[in-house]
């Protein structure tokens, strides 16, 4: 015990004596720290991503068809969404994967995207009037009509007819102005003479004289001439509703309620609800209100200038959803808060959206009370039906029709763009939209194609075989008579009538059918590996044909950032070691040398070669606990520090990795063992050659250096 | 015009080696244009089938539905029954789609695919070349065993087409269309066309011949595994109904 208390003051002098000493330690403290602090934020990182991840779509773990071409990315790689084969015997699967220990849940998925646009202000008007027309003739095209009066339906005609005129109006206002600037040449008189004809009483007095013709010309000569409507892509996993929303507690429904239990039904992102289908005016004054709350002021922040601007000169989306009493009521009003005589809407707003930090708070109130009320402040409104078009896994365009219950949100999710962008839809529907074929489509299609016999030609061949000798172009036909009459069995009308909204669905019709992948939530999450091999193993035992994976794995991209910046930050740290390595063996070979007597004389006075060998690692020993030390004290109170203040997400898409608007990191034991024997390692390593030599030193030696 | 297509004749297989003047293919064009279009009403009974690696097979059957004295066109699907009453309605510069499964009708444009194949409204609807297209002589070339005149068509200003370059391979004898390369704006060649079998007919309301392709084979460029086949089964040339090209006509073929 002597001998070490000797050897730690030998070190402890030898430490205090060479300035070369605090370089080394300086290298290991900061390699210290930094393992510690970026080791214990990346942990913390990885966890509150994996909340993120797995209570928001993944669970802890993803399967899917084994026989995709694509490996599974929930979030969508590179090239967009993964090419995954359809699971056909989901029900089976789910029964051997219950049957797993620490298997909780098995929820079926699918995910896919479809751009939707509901058309310019004018098409959803027109439409609106056709499907009140239809309703007076007894069609319901539009459920919502259903059971309203005969008068209730006359009101209403009366008021979209109104709406209709005031939005020529301003179009005719707009294509005066036009033929004020523009050349006589650039004017289409075309254009010119549709809106002088609807713009004519005649017109609308003689309207229903032929209805559907009135609206024909309506739609194929005035709303074209309104600038289309915004595409929105709207991401949605098609999913067992019901089980979703039970094992994915965090998901939240914010307006609306939960798609009744077995029903087919929509539930839209409430993020993307405020970001896309909201009416931008009324969303940048969200946003505006937003910056200021959190100390942002519009006199001095570009981007909250430029929402102001946006709002100023993009008011017809307001103006074009009013009808003639609607202008009046909104133009008074505005008269009056803004004490002006301005006659004009457009004018009017303009000025009323003109906002400072001084009148802004006063402006948004009058908007959300006075204005609002007015228009439509969402393109699709909760009990509103839903058109979804996308490419069917064939490639054509298949469509459904879906009920929007709700807008729902991951709790501390909220604001999360990754989290926020994916829709819920209802299995049944997902599967109409994917278009898989059943063994009674691919029966129907293989007869359509042996009924035409057509014969396949390859590409390489095809002009040989098209053009070549013994080929005739040309051939005379007999015209036939084509009777269709009896092709049209209304199939399509009568699925519609057939009022799937309100079709409830058993479990295993919702489970019965295919799906694209399932979540699998565990019991014990620190055992995720096992589960994922024992799935693997049944799958293969019983010919599932499916592939369990991670809800890292399964977050593609994603999933890898948090292992790309581990790799970084080792990286950095072997880098910071390496040197340190360098200069410690420079640094104690130098001082061995400069030793050589003194070691000699210890020699030559009996110390063993073992002592001197113990010495010297001891000496290294110390200068790495010391400053080790010390930088995992720094990075431990570091960390206590973040833990207790929280990191705030400094954007919108960290929320997500930060799993919340704040990550509260927390120290990693482990890091710090790691860190403690990275530098004894290190430090005996890089002493080790020095000490040798030392060893080596004769008494001989330093008697020689006296003379 | 018995004599423009003589001189056409003349000019296009007597004098293989020199390049055709821009008229002279102008006239051509219109004279391709002409055979395809009908005076009176048009109805056609087409099958379609695309082919795509690692896809079932788009199997279709589409009635086409024209008029083309007022530049009129529908396109009403018929099977399979997932597909019935599915349609595609052209008024003016509008093109509509229509869905029975969910009663709406929303714009296209003439770039969307139609019914999950690689056709394009352009395919099925009349011939518009010289209204639409300027062209340029490119070379005289044999295709097969086929004499062909290949011209060069750029889109004229103010016409919304599905591609705005295509070139064209014409056989010098009769002059219908054997080949056509199609291009994006970018200059991206996007599909070749085969037309090998060219079919006429009396058409009463025109007092002339009616030309149509029989058969149309699109091999993708840009998916080189994805081809498509349009079969024209059967042409009616009987009188439409009046109120046909209308939405409230389309809507009634799925109730």
């Amino acid at each position: 015990m002597s001998r070490l208390g000797m050897l730690i003051q030998i070190a402890w002098r030898n430490l205090l004596a060479s300035p070369i000493n605090l370089i080394i330690g300086g290298l290991i403290l900061a390699g210290t720290f930094l393992f510690v602090v970026v080791g214990g934020l990346l942990d913390s990182l990885n966890e509150a991503m994996a909340r993120s991840v797995v209570g928001s779509v993944a669970g802890h773990i993803q399967i899917y068809s084994s026989k995709s071409k694509d490996e599974l990315s929930l979030y969508g790689g590179m090239g967009g969404d993964p090419d995954l084969s359809a699971v056909t015997e989901f029900p089976r699967i789910k029964q051997v994967l219950e049957q797993i220990d620490n298997v909780k849940e098995v929820v079926p998925m699918g995910s896919s995207g479809a751009l939707i646009t509901a058309g310019n202000i004018v098409d959803i008007t027109l439409e609106k009037l056709r499907n009140l027309y239809k309703a007076r003739d007894g069609q319901f095209d539009d459920p919502r009509l259903k059971g309203l009066s005969k008068d209730e339906i006359e009101t209403r005609i009366a008021s979209t007819r109104r709406h209709v005129r005031q939005i020529i109006r301003v179009l005719e206002a707009d294509q005066k102005k036009a033929q004020a600037i523009l050349r006589e040449q650039a004017v289409d008189a075309e254009v010119v003479a549709a809106l002088e004809r609807v713009s004519q009483d005649a017109f609308w007095d003689d309207f229903e004289k032929d209805t559907w013709g009135s609206l024909e010309f309506l739609e194929n000569k005035i709303a074209p001439q309104v600038t289309d409507a915004q595409l929105m892509f709207l991401r949605y996993l098609g999913t067992d509703l019901d089980r979703f929303q039970t094992s994915f507690d965090r998901m939240q429904i914010i307006d609306g309620t939960p798609v009744p239990k077995g029903q087919r039904g929509f539930l839209i992102a409430k993020l993307f609800y405020e970001d896309q289908m909201k009416l931008k005016n009324a969303r940048r004054l969200d946003k505006l209100r937003d910056a200021k709350a959190v100390g942002r002021l519009i006199a001095n922040d570009d981007e909250l200038k430029r929402f102001v601007k946006e709002n100023r000169s993009q008011t017809r989306d307001i103006v074009l959803q009013f009808d003639d009493l609607k202008t009046a009521e909104a133009t008074k009003k505005l008269q009056t808060a803004l004490k002006s005589t301005e006659p004009d809407l457009i004018v009017l707003l303009s000025t009323f959206f003109d906002t400072t930090d001084d009148n802004f708070e006063e402006r948004y109130q009058f908007f959300y009370k006075e204005l609002a009320p007015m228009v439509d402040l969402y393109k699709v409104r909760v009990g509103d039906t839903l058109t979804i078009k996308a490419f069917s896994r064939g490639g054509a365009i298949q469509a459904v029709n879906v009920k929007v219950y709700g807008t729902f949100a991951f709790t501390g999710l909220e604001k999360s763009p990754l989290a926020g962008g994916t829709s819920l839809m209802d299995l049944m529907s997902f599967r109409d939209l994917y278009g898989y074929l059943t063994a009674d489509k691919k029966e129907e299609l293989a007869q359509l194609q042996k009924d035409t016999g057509a014969r396949t030609i390859s590409r390489e061949n095809a002009e040989a075989d098209l053009f070549g000798e013994g080929n005739t172009v040309v051939a005379e036909a007999t015209a036939g008579v084509i009777d269709e009459e009896k092709t049209f069995t209304g199939v399509g009308r009568r699925l519609r009538e057939d009022d799937l909204v309100k079709r409830v669905y058993t479990d295993a019709e919702i489970n019965g059918g295919v799906v694209l992948n399932a979540a699998v939530t565990v019991k014990d999450p620190k055992r995720l590996q096992q589960t994922i091999d024992a799935i693997n193993k049944a799958s293969d035992d019983q010919k599932l044909e499916i592939k369990a994976i991670s809800w890292q794995q399964a977050s593609g991209i994603l999933g890898q950032i948090i292992t790309f910046f581990r790799g970084v930050l080792l990286l950095a740290v072997f880098f910071i070691f390496g040197i340190a390595m360098v200069i410690i063996n420079n640094a104690m070979m130098m001082a061995t040398l400069q030793r050589t007597q003194m070691i000699g004389t210890m020699r030559a006075i009996g110390a063993q070669r073992s002592l001197i060998l113990t010495m010297v690692l001891a000496e290294s020993v110390v200068l790495g606990v010391l400053f080790g030390g010390i930088g995992i004290a720094l990075g431990s109170a570091v960390m206590s520090w973040l833990h207790t203040r929280g990191i705030p997400a400094p954007n919108d898409v960290a929320y997500f990795f930060f799993s919340g608007p704040k990550l509260l990191p927390d120290l990693n034991g482990g890091n710090l063992v790691v860190a403690l024997v990275i530098i004894l390692v290190v430090t005996l390593l890089s002493t080790l050659f020095p000490a040798v030599i030392a060893t080596r030193v004769s008494p001989l030696r330093a008697m020689q250096s006296d003379e | 015009m018995r004599t423009l297509f003589v001189s056409l004749a003349i000019a296009l297989t007597a004098a293989p080696a020199f390049a055709l003047e821009k008229a002279d293919m102008v006239k051509l064009l219109a004279e391709i244009d002409d055979r395809q279009r009908n005076g009176g009403d048009y109805k056609a009974l087409i099958y379609l089938e695309q082919k795509e690696k690692d896809k079932a097979d788009v199997v279709r059957e589409v009635l086409v539905y024209r008029r083309d004295a007022d530049d009129k066109l529908m396109l009403l699907f018929s099977k399979p029954k997932s597909e019935e009453g599915k349609g595609i309605l052209r008024l003016d510069k509008n093109l509509w789609t229509y869905d029975p499964g969910t009663g709406k009708w929303d714009r296209t444009t003439e770039r969307e695919r139609i019914g999950g194949t690689n056709t394009r409204r352009s395919d099925f609807d009349e011939s518009r070349l010289a209204e639409e297209f300027d062209p340029t002589f490119v070379a005289d070339e044999k295709l097969g065993k086929f004499e062909t005149v290949v011209m060069e068509l750029k889109v004229k200003d103010g016409f919304d087409v599905a591609y705005p370059v295509q070139k064209l391979w014409v056989d010098k004898k009769n002059h219908n269309i054997l080949k056509r390369q199609e291009f994006a704006l970018s200059g991206k060649l996007a599909r070749t066309s085969y037309y090998p079998k060219w079919q006429k007919l009396f058409s009463e309301s025109k007092k002339a011949e009616l030309w149509f392709p029989g058969e149309i084979r699109i091999f993708d460029e840009i998916e080189k595994s994805n081809s498509t086949l349009v079969l024209f089964k059967a042409v009616d040339l009987n009188s439409l109904d009046q109120n046909m090209f209308t939405k409230a006509w389309l809507e009634s073929k799925s109730r």
